[in-house]
């Protein structure tokens, strides 16, 4: 086995890689320092749109809530209003129902 | 940089690229393909290249990382027995270097029929003259498996040159009548 396996060990010596191997990995790695910076700015740009989108849904979110507080507030002085309407005429009842009575 | 060791990229290359391209072109038989992976395997060391930590370290990660794009390479691509049987048959396969005998690119063809692992292993056995615990360790198989397939392996080459090399025989009869 020894003798083939000298064979074996022959055949298999490193072969030479070709000579425009190197050149093209220099050549692709240098293309793709430029990706890196694109890569970055595109990092950055949708960044920016996240923000923008979260801020305006902060915006969106505080206007909303301006809004239920406004609507809140009404409500409650529609309330107070009729509370207020409601004591007056029960007041006029009375005081029509005395006086009703006055003329018996 | 861990232990102060400062790799340059472009020696790198010129160091390894003759290991990674011969590792790539054994096991795929594609001079195309091994190109393509060494340029894959090179770029890939670039990204990593700050967890280097030694020479030796990038070595054993080429030699890991270009078995294992290759193997991806060839279940990719499927390459079949047959049609490197074809390729022996009318002398169109690998092409021979001026320092490789016509034997030793033949037995070198042969290599390519044997199955992945068998072929792994004895590549980095009689290419990169590692022992089976450094074969086991790169292939990440257990040491057992690699032993088994470097067995079978030379047994199983050894029998097709036997049966297929005229040349083979005959250097090894005139070797005994020697």
């Amino acid at each position: 086995m020894e003798e083939f396996e000298q064979e074996l060990r022959q055949a298999l010596e490193r072969r030479s890689a070709p000579a425009s191997l190197k050149r093209s990995v220099m050549a692709r790695r240098n293309a793709r320092r430029p990706q890196g910076h694109a890569v970055m700015w595109q990092r950055l740009a949708a960044g920016l749109v996240i923000a923008a989108v979260l801020g305006g849904a902060a915006e969106w979110e505080a206007h909303a809530r301006e809004e239920r507080r406004r609507g809140k507030a009404a409500r409650e002085q529609v309330l107070t209003a009729l509370r207020i309407t409601g004591h007056a005429l029960n007041r006029m009842n009375e005081q029509l129902a005395a006086h009703g009575r006055g003329q018996e | 940089m861990a232990h102060g060791w400062q790799p340059n990229f472009e020696q790198l290359v010129e160091e390894h690229q003759s290991m990674v391209f011969s590792l790539a072109l054994r096991m795929t038989g594609d001079r195309g393909l091994a190109e393509e992976i060494a340029q894959d395997v090179f770029l890939e060391l670039d990204r990593h290249l700050r967890k280097m930590e030694s020479a030796e370290h990038v070595r054993f990660w080429l030699r890991r990382v270009a078995m294992s794009r290759s193997a991806d390479a060839m279940r990719r691509r499927r390459v079949r027995c047959l049609d490197l049987w074809v390729e022996i048959d009318e002398g169109h396969g690998m092409q021979l270097e001026p320092r490789i005998s016509p034997l030793g690119a033949r037995l070198e063809a042969l290599l390519a029929t044997l199955p992945e692992g068998q072929r792994a292993a004895l590549i980095l056995r009689y290419q990169e003259d590692l022992m089976p615990e450094e074969i086991a360790a790169t292939l990440e198989l257990p040491l057992a498996t690699v032993k088994s397939n470097l067995q079978r392996g030379l047994k199983l080459l050894r029998a097709k040159a036997e049966r297929h090399l005229s040349e083979y025989v005959r250097v090894k009869e005139q070797a005994s009548g020697a």
